[in-house]
């Protein structure tokens, strides 16, 4: 017999049952379309954070103190007291690290800020003058602040686009005195509106001289950690020694084991985000997976249904002459074009999705999405779907070959 | 004419077993020959072991013991594969409940057994509308078997027989859900494929009726031959059609 008679006879049988036949390969629709849109979104959420790190420069390095996270997150060093003035005083030093350009030390200030009646929890950071060169933003209208500013702890602010408009509303608010933590900072300058970003919202922010920041709002000397620029890419691996190097000299440590700091650099982090997004992608698809397993067993009882129903079809085709493989093949093929179609449905279904969710990304939340077609997953999910169909097929349409004929005939 | 034996079998038995592991005997000895180009038909009450008989004969089960020669062949020489398609190839088959596909029209029911077949492809259509025109359904070959009547359906299943050109064709009991007038239009088609066509015809039937169309009958009793004799004035269905 051929391929094209079984193909003609196993669609025939389908057809026959058309909303059965739906109703059972919506599993695998569901499954095959899941994995479709992990894998999409997955991609499409790894090279948006991919794009954003490569953004702050890939020759920026970030020393944290402490040992070397583990996880993604590196709270620990909001309290870790490592990083002082005295390691700021020697990564700015030009002959202890000559590839460095310029080391640039973070705070963070928890809490919110006030001006008249208005409150708002931004995110407060302590920075030097370096920072607005640093991060790309610059304030517009107003200035950042110097490094003479810095020196005298001075109680001057830049804050973001969100900040303002919670604060001041339509205003302008340069000039203005903000509270933050029982202190008056005066408004210097005004980020403009920068749209989001995964790690870091300016329009969200507010930028005050760390010196006063530790002195009056923290009480503490340490830093969140200390940003460094190597003189270029290339030079990062020896900024990182030099570093390394340093940091020991000036905290007195001789075995490399026992540093109690940690530089990160951009490749760590796009690591990072790219073990994390693979985690993930990994449990949804587990959690994908058991849905398929779930269809092939559906596909499984309504293909033994099937047989039961066409007992005397299966006598009668043995009867002219099929033989078992030929009983076979036509039930198995059945399964197979069963669950492939589920799988064809799936992936456009997937696809679509994972189209439509990114472009409310884009509209809704301004971030920068990149939709991609996963090929290699659309190519995997049909695969997948036709193998559960011979997987989960095979067994009802053995019983079937196996049928006696006489019995067949013979059953009502 | 020359007889040349298409059946023969040798001290057949068949035995079933219950799920107890009784044996209930349907066949005990059955040893009969049957020529080429022969009107044969089986009769016996119900229990007799004549649907047995009928299925061995028919290649749908095997004996427990004995043998059986197809044109001359111990089938217990062939494997399952060889058996599908001397079943395909040499024998045809009439149900009493016509075991058509349902949903599919005439056309298809009857091209089916060449799906199985070695005949090649280019010749199938041409097959199929012979048969088709050979019981006279030319006009109703894209109809579904719903749409016909119960004589209609079984000369359907006559031209799925017909279509591979088999030497022998088995009916079973192929009147015994029909008027007597489609009975007698079935009888006359069997006895024109035996006497034009030269087919081999075995008749399962409970009806003497039916069973006086052939040109020998055999009588089974309790998986016995009882009788086994020729019929001296075989029925003609003109005989008794009124028009």
């Amino acid at each position: 017999m051929k391929w094209k008679h079984y193909l003609k006879t196993a669609a025939g049988g389908l057809l026959v049952h058309k909303s059965r036949s739906v109703l059972t390969i919506l599993g695998i629709v569901i499954g095959i379309a899941a994995i479709i849109m992990i894998s999409s979104l997955g991609e499409g959420a790894n090279q948006l954070i991919l794009r954003e790190i490569q953004a702050m420069g890939s020759r920026t390095l970030v020393v944290t103190p402490g040992k070397e996270p583990r996880g993604p997150s590196n709270i620990n060093s909001l309290f870790l007291d490592a990083l002082k003035e005295r390691e700021l005083k020697a990564l700015q030093d030009q002959s202890k690290v000559p590839s460095v350009v310029d080391a640039t030390p973070m705070i963070i200030v928890p809490g919110s800020v006030s001006y008249g009646g208005e409150t708002y929890d931004p995110t407060t950071m302590g920075s030097s003058e370096n920072f607005a060169e640093l991060m790309d933003v610059y304030p517009n209208p107003g200035r950042f602040f110097n490094a003479e500013e810095v020196r005298q702890n001075e109680s001057v602010a830049i804050i973001g686009s969100e900040v303002k408009n919670k604060l001041f509303g339509p205003s302008e608010g340069l000039g203005a005195k903000i509270k933050i933590r029982g202190r008056y900072f005066r408004v210097i300058g005004i980020f403009p509106q920068t749209g989001s970003s995964i790690f870091f919202n300016m329009d969200d922010l507010i930028v005050i001289p760390y010196t006063t920041g530790q002195r009056y709002l923290l009480g503490t000397d340490h830093f969140f950690e200390i940003i460094v620029r190597a003189q270029s890419e290339a030079l990062v691996p020896r900024a990182v020694a030099e570093i390394e190097a340093t940091l020991r000299e000036t905290q007195g440590i001789t075995d490399p084991e026992k540093d109690y700091f940690h530089i990160h650099t951009q490749i760590d982090l796009a690591d990072r985000v790219g073990l994390v997004g693979t985690i993930l992608t990994l449990l949804l698809s587990s959690i994908a997976a058991i849905s398929l397993l779930v269809g092939g067993i559906g596909i499984m009882n309504i293909m033994l249904v099937s047989v039961t129903e066409r007992t005397r079809e299966i006598g009668l085709r043995k009867a002219i002459g099929a033989t078992e493989k030929n009983i076979m093949t036509q039930f198995v093929l059945e399964a197979i074009l069963l669950t492939g179609l589920g799988g064809i449905i799936g992936t456009t279904l997937g696809i679509t999705a994972s189209f439509i969710i990114g472009q409310l990304i884009r509209r809704f939340g301004g971030l920068e999405w990149v939709f991609s077609i996963p090929i290699a997953s659309a190519l995997v999910g049909i695969t997948l779907s036709c193998l559960i169909g011979l997987i989960f097929g095979i067994f009802p349409a053995r019983s079937a070959a196996k049928k006696n004929p006489i019995e067949a005939l013979r059953y009502e | 004419m020359e007889k040349v034996k298409i059946i023969e079998t040798r001290n057949l038995q068949k035995t079933y077993f219950s799920s107890e592991g009784l044996p209930t005997p349907a066949l005990r000895d059955i040893s009969i020959t049957i020529s080429k180009g022969e009107f044969v038909s089986i009769m016996g009450p119900s229990g007799s072991g004549k649907s047995t008989l009928l299925h061995i004969l028919g290649l749908l089960d095997e004996p427990t013991k004995g043998d059986y020669f197809l044109d001359g062949k111990n089938i217990k020489d062939y494997d399952k594969e060889a058996i599908a398609s001397l079943r395909n190839e040499k024998i045809g088959f009439i149900f009493q409940f016509f075991n058509l596909l349902a949903r599919t029209s005439v056309f298809d029911n009857v091209i089916l057994p060449l799906l199985y077949s070695k005949v090649p492809e280019k010749d199938w259509k041409h097959r199929a509308l012979e048969a088709i025109e050979a019981v006279n359904l030319g006009h109703r070959k894209d109809y579904l078997p719903s749409q016909l009547s119960g004589g209609e359906k079984q000369r359907v299943a006559i031209a799925r027989a017909l279509v591979t050109d088999p030497s022998i064709i088995f009916a079973d009991e192929p009147t015994g859900n029909l008027d007597s007038r489609n009975g007698h239009n079935i009888l006359e088609i069997l006895q024109n494929l035996n006497e034009k066509q030269g087919r081999t015809i075995i008749l399962i039937t409970h009806e003497s009726h039916a069973a006086a169309h052939a040109q020998r009958k055999i009588i089974l009793k309790d998986g016995l031959v009882e009788i086994d004799e020729k019929i001296l004035n075989q029925l003609r269905p003109t005989d008794v059609i009124i028009k």
